[in-house]
């Protein structure tokens, strides 16, 4: 924890500690008031809360404001940003690419073909999703993945929009906090002092319980809330059956990312058999995937079109309607609002933390609430959720929480593995069900693009964030299991309890 | 410990008031101090450390329980080996 004590850069608030948290404050309120209230679902939106929180937060700074500046620019440089970042953009890439190939017409001949109906659809995407994020390691990824591909193949077979996307945030969610090369599970096991495969083996007791309830509730509310398949959507046949070819291009990213290789490297194998696939099937046309979409007035542009090979990524229009265009490029540049909005929270979050915003709710916290082991545990369920609420990004979330979670921890002898489970599996289902989550906000981004892409996917399929929370039932049966264990003391473990593993741990 | 026993381990329902037995040597972190020195509390059990260098408050520590009692879940301990100390 990087609380400064020297007096130079030391940020001070007029109003205490607690004024640190005005900025993260400012854009929860307005977050609330936009997505909740107002039911705008617009990411960029949230952007200009957040900056405006900063300039508010800057008037209650006591001394310089360069400190608090200061403090901004190291936020915004944080490495969690940019892990997140780098996620959002491969997962964009690939899940594009993969679209134009006719992977989603190939799903929804595979559902019809397996007689897959609108009632089992969530659920079985719950579980498709739960083994594609444990596989790869990134929720985020995940979220988006499924969002612009197994999402509309649901919807056009006559799956409930809103249950469909809670269905795949929770499979997100099981990701996140099992796999074992996700972020957040290896945050949870490093910040509590335990090995990360002890971690993960600990942590099934609590994943699998809330995972059966959670495939129960998905059968039960698809059954009650389908709605009628759309016509207009693919109608089967041998045609939209070979789009999935690429279940090969996914398979080569789990087989990559479970072999240990980083998740940058993992994607991008997985665009590039996507793209291979693509061109040598006919699955979409070059042009598909980059275009350079040039005046077709210039004579350079006529001669580039006639080579062959070149051409094929030429595609000469109207002056004034220039512009570059394909799967690599619209899957990028729909999450730079998203990107934006991460570095300025990250930002925000350092400020807090600096500020002794944080220190303040521990005090709080153990001095009056956390006095016995059950309040404890279930103050570090509810302590790690309000700390998702105000950092979006569940990695970067878990890692501020992270010291007071061991201090509250070992106040009582709780041993490692049960807080690093405590603290992973309630960011991981946390970060998936505010509606300003980064998680929720990936795959809404995602969603966002499909109405220009299928001609029958109508603006009103497309799910309102604010919306979505209640259906994310995985998330809820974790924390609902985590509060129970607190109280129960299922699963709990005390330091004396595991003596050789932790001892023996450098 | 074994594959399986790591998924199976605190598979159970474990009590906010650990026992322990007189003579059990067991890792704990030192985690406050009262009037007559220092204390580990393990869950809702409070062992007292009498006799324990006060420099180990936070320190990770392996104790001798030397008396326990079942219904007030306070015991008395001495510190064997200082596996830890941070501050």
């Amino acid at each position: 924890m990087s609380t400064s004590t020297d007096e130079s850069t030391a940020l001070r608030f007029y109003g205490g500690r607690a004024a640190s948290a005005i900025p993260i404050a400012f854009f929860i309120l307005w977050a609330i008031v936009q997505s909740g209230l107002l039911g705008i679902g617009d990411t960029s939106g949230l952007i200009v809360g957040i900056l405006v929180g900063l300039i508010v937060g800057m008037f209650f700074v006591r001394g310089s404001w360069k400190t608090y500046a200061d403090i901004l620019f190291d936020g915004m440089t944080q490495r969690v940003a940019a892990t997140a970042i780098v996620a959002w953009l491969w997962a964009g890439m690939f899940a594009e690419t993969i679209q134009v190939g006719g992977f989603v017409d190939g799903l929804v001949w595979a559902a019809e073909a397996l007689r897959v109906g609108a009632a089992l659809f969530p659920a079985i995407t719950f579980i498709l999703a739960a083994l594609l994020a444990t596989g790869i390691g990134t929720g985020y990824g995940t979220a988006i993945a499924f969002t612009a591909l197994v999402f509309p193949a649901g919807v056009a077979i006559g799956a409930n929009p809103v249950l469909l996307f809670g269905a795949i945030l929770s499979g997100a969610v099981f990701g996140d906090n099992l796999a074992p090369v996700s972020d957040t599970t290896i945050v949870s096991a490093v910040t509590q002092d335990a090995d990360i495969g002890g971690v993960v083996a600990s942590r099934f007791k609590y994943a699998i319980v809330a995972a059966v309830f959670a495939f129960a509730a998905y059968l039960l509310a698809g059954q009650a809330m389908q709605g009628t398949p759309i016509a207009a959507a693919s109608t089967g046949g041998e045609g939209t059956a070979l789009g999935l070819v690429h279940l090969a291009s996914i398979g080569v990213v789990i087989v990559t990312a479970v072999r240990g290789r980083h998740i940058v490297e993992a994607i991008s194998w997985g665009i590039v058999l996507s793209v291979v696939l693509n061109l040598l099937l006919g699955l979409s046309e070059a042009s598909a995937i980059v275009a350079f979409e040039a005046s077709r007035e210039s004579a350079l542009v006529q001669s580039m079109d006639a080579i062959p090979i070149v051409g094929a990524l030429i595609v000469p229009v109207d002056p004034g309607g220039a512009t570059v265009s394909g799967s690599l490029y619209t899957g990028a540049v729909g999450f730079f609002p998203l990107i934006v909005l991460v570095l300025l929270i990250v930002a925000a979050a350092q400020l807090m933390q600096r500020g002794g915003g944080f220190d303040a709710i521990q005090e709080f916290l153990l001095e009056r609430v956390a006095t016995t082991v059950r309040r404890a545990e279930t103050t570090m369920v509810l302590g790690t959720a309000i700390v998702n609420a105000m950092i979006t990004i569940n990695t970067a979330a878990e890692i501020a929480i992270a010291p007071y979670i061991k201090t509250i921890g070992r106040r009582f002898n709780i041993n490692g593995y049960r807080r690093a489970n405590i603290l992973d599996a309630n960011t991981a289902a946390l970060g998936y069900i505010f509606p300003w989550g980064g998680g929720l906000l990936a795959g809404y981004s995602a969603m966002q693009r499909l109405p220009d892409q299928y001609e029958w996917f109508t603006q009103a399929m497309v799910v309102n964030p604010a919306s979505v929370f209640p259906f994310v039932f995985h998330g809820w049966f974790l924390v609902a299991v985590f509060l129970l264990a607190a109280w129960t003391g299922y699963g709990r473990e005390y330091v004396s309890d595991r003596a050789s593993e932790e001892v023996s741990r450098v | 410990m074994s594959r399986l026993d790591k998924f199976l381990a605190g598979l159970r329902l474990r009590s906010s008031t650990p026992s322990f037995e007189v003579g059990d040597e067991v890792p704990v972190f030192v985690t406050g101090r009262s009037d007559d020195g220092l204390l580990v509390r393990v869950g809702d059990t409070v062992l007292e450390l009498p006799d324990a260098d006060p420099s180990l408050l936070d320190a990770k520590v392996r104790i001798e329980i030397e008396s326990f009692d079942e219904s007030t879940h306070r015991g008395t301990a001495r510190v064997v080996e200082v596996l830890q100390n941070e501050g």
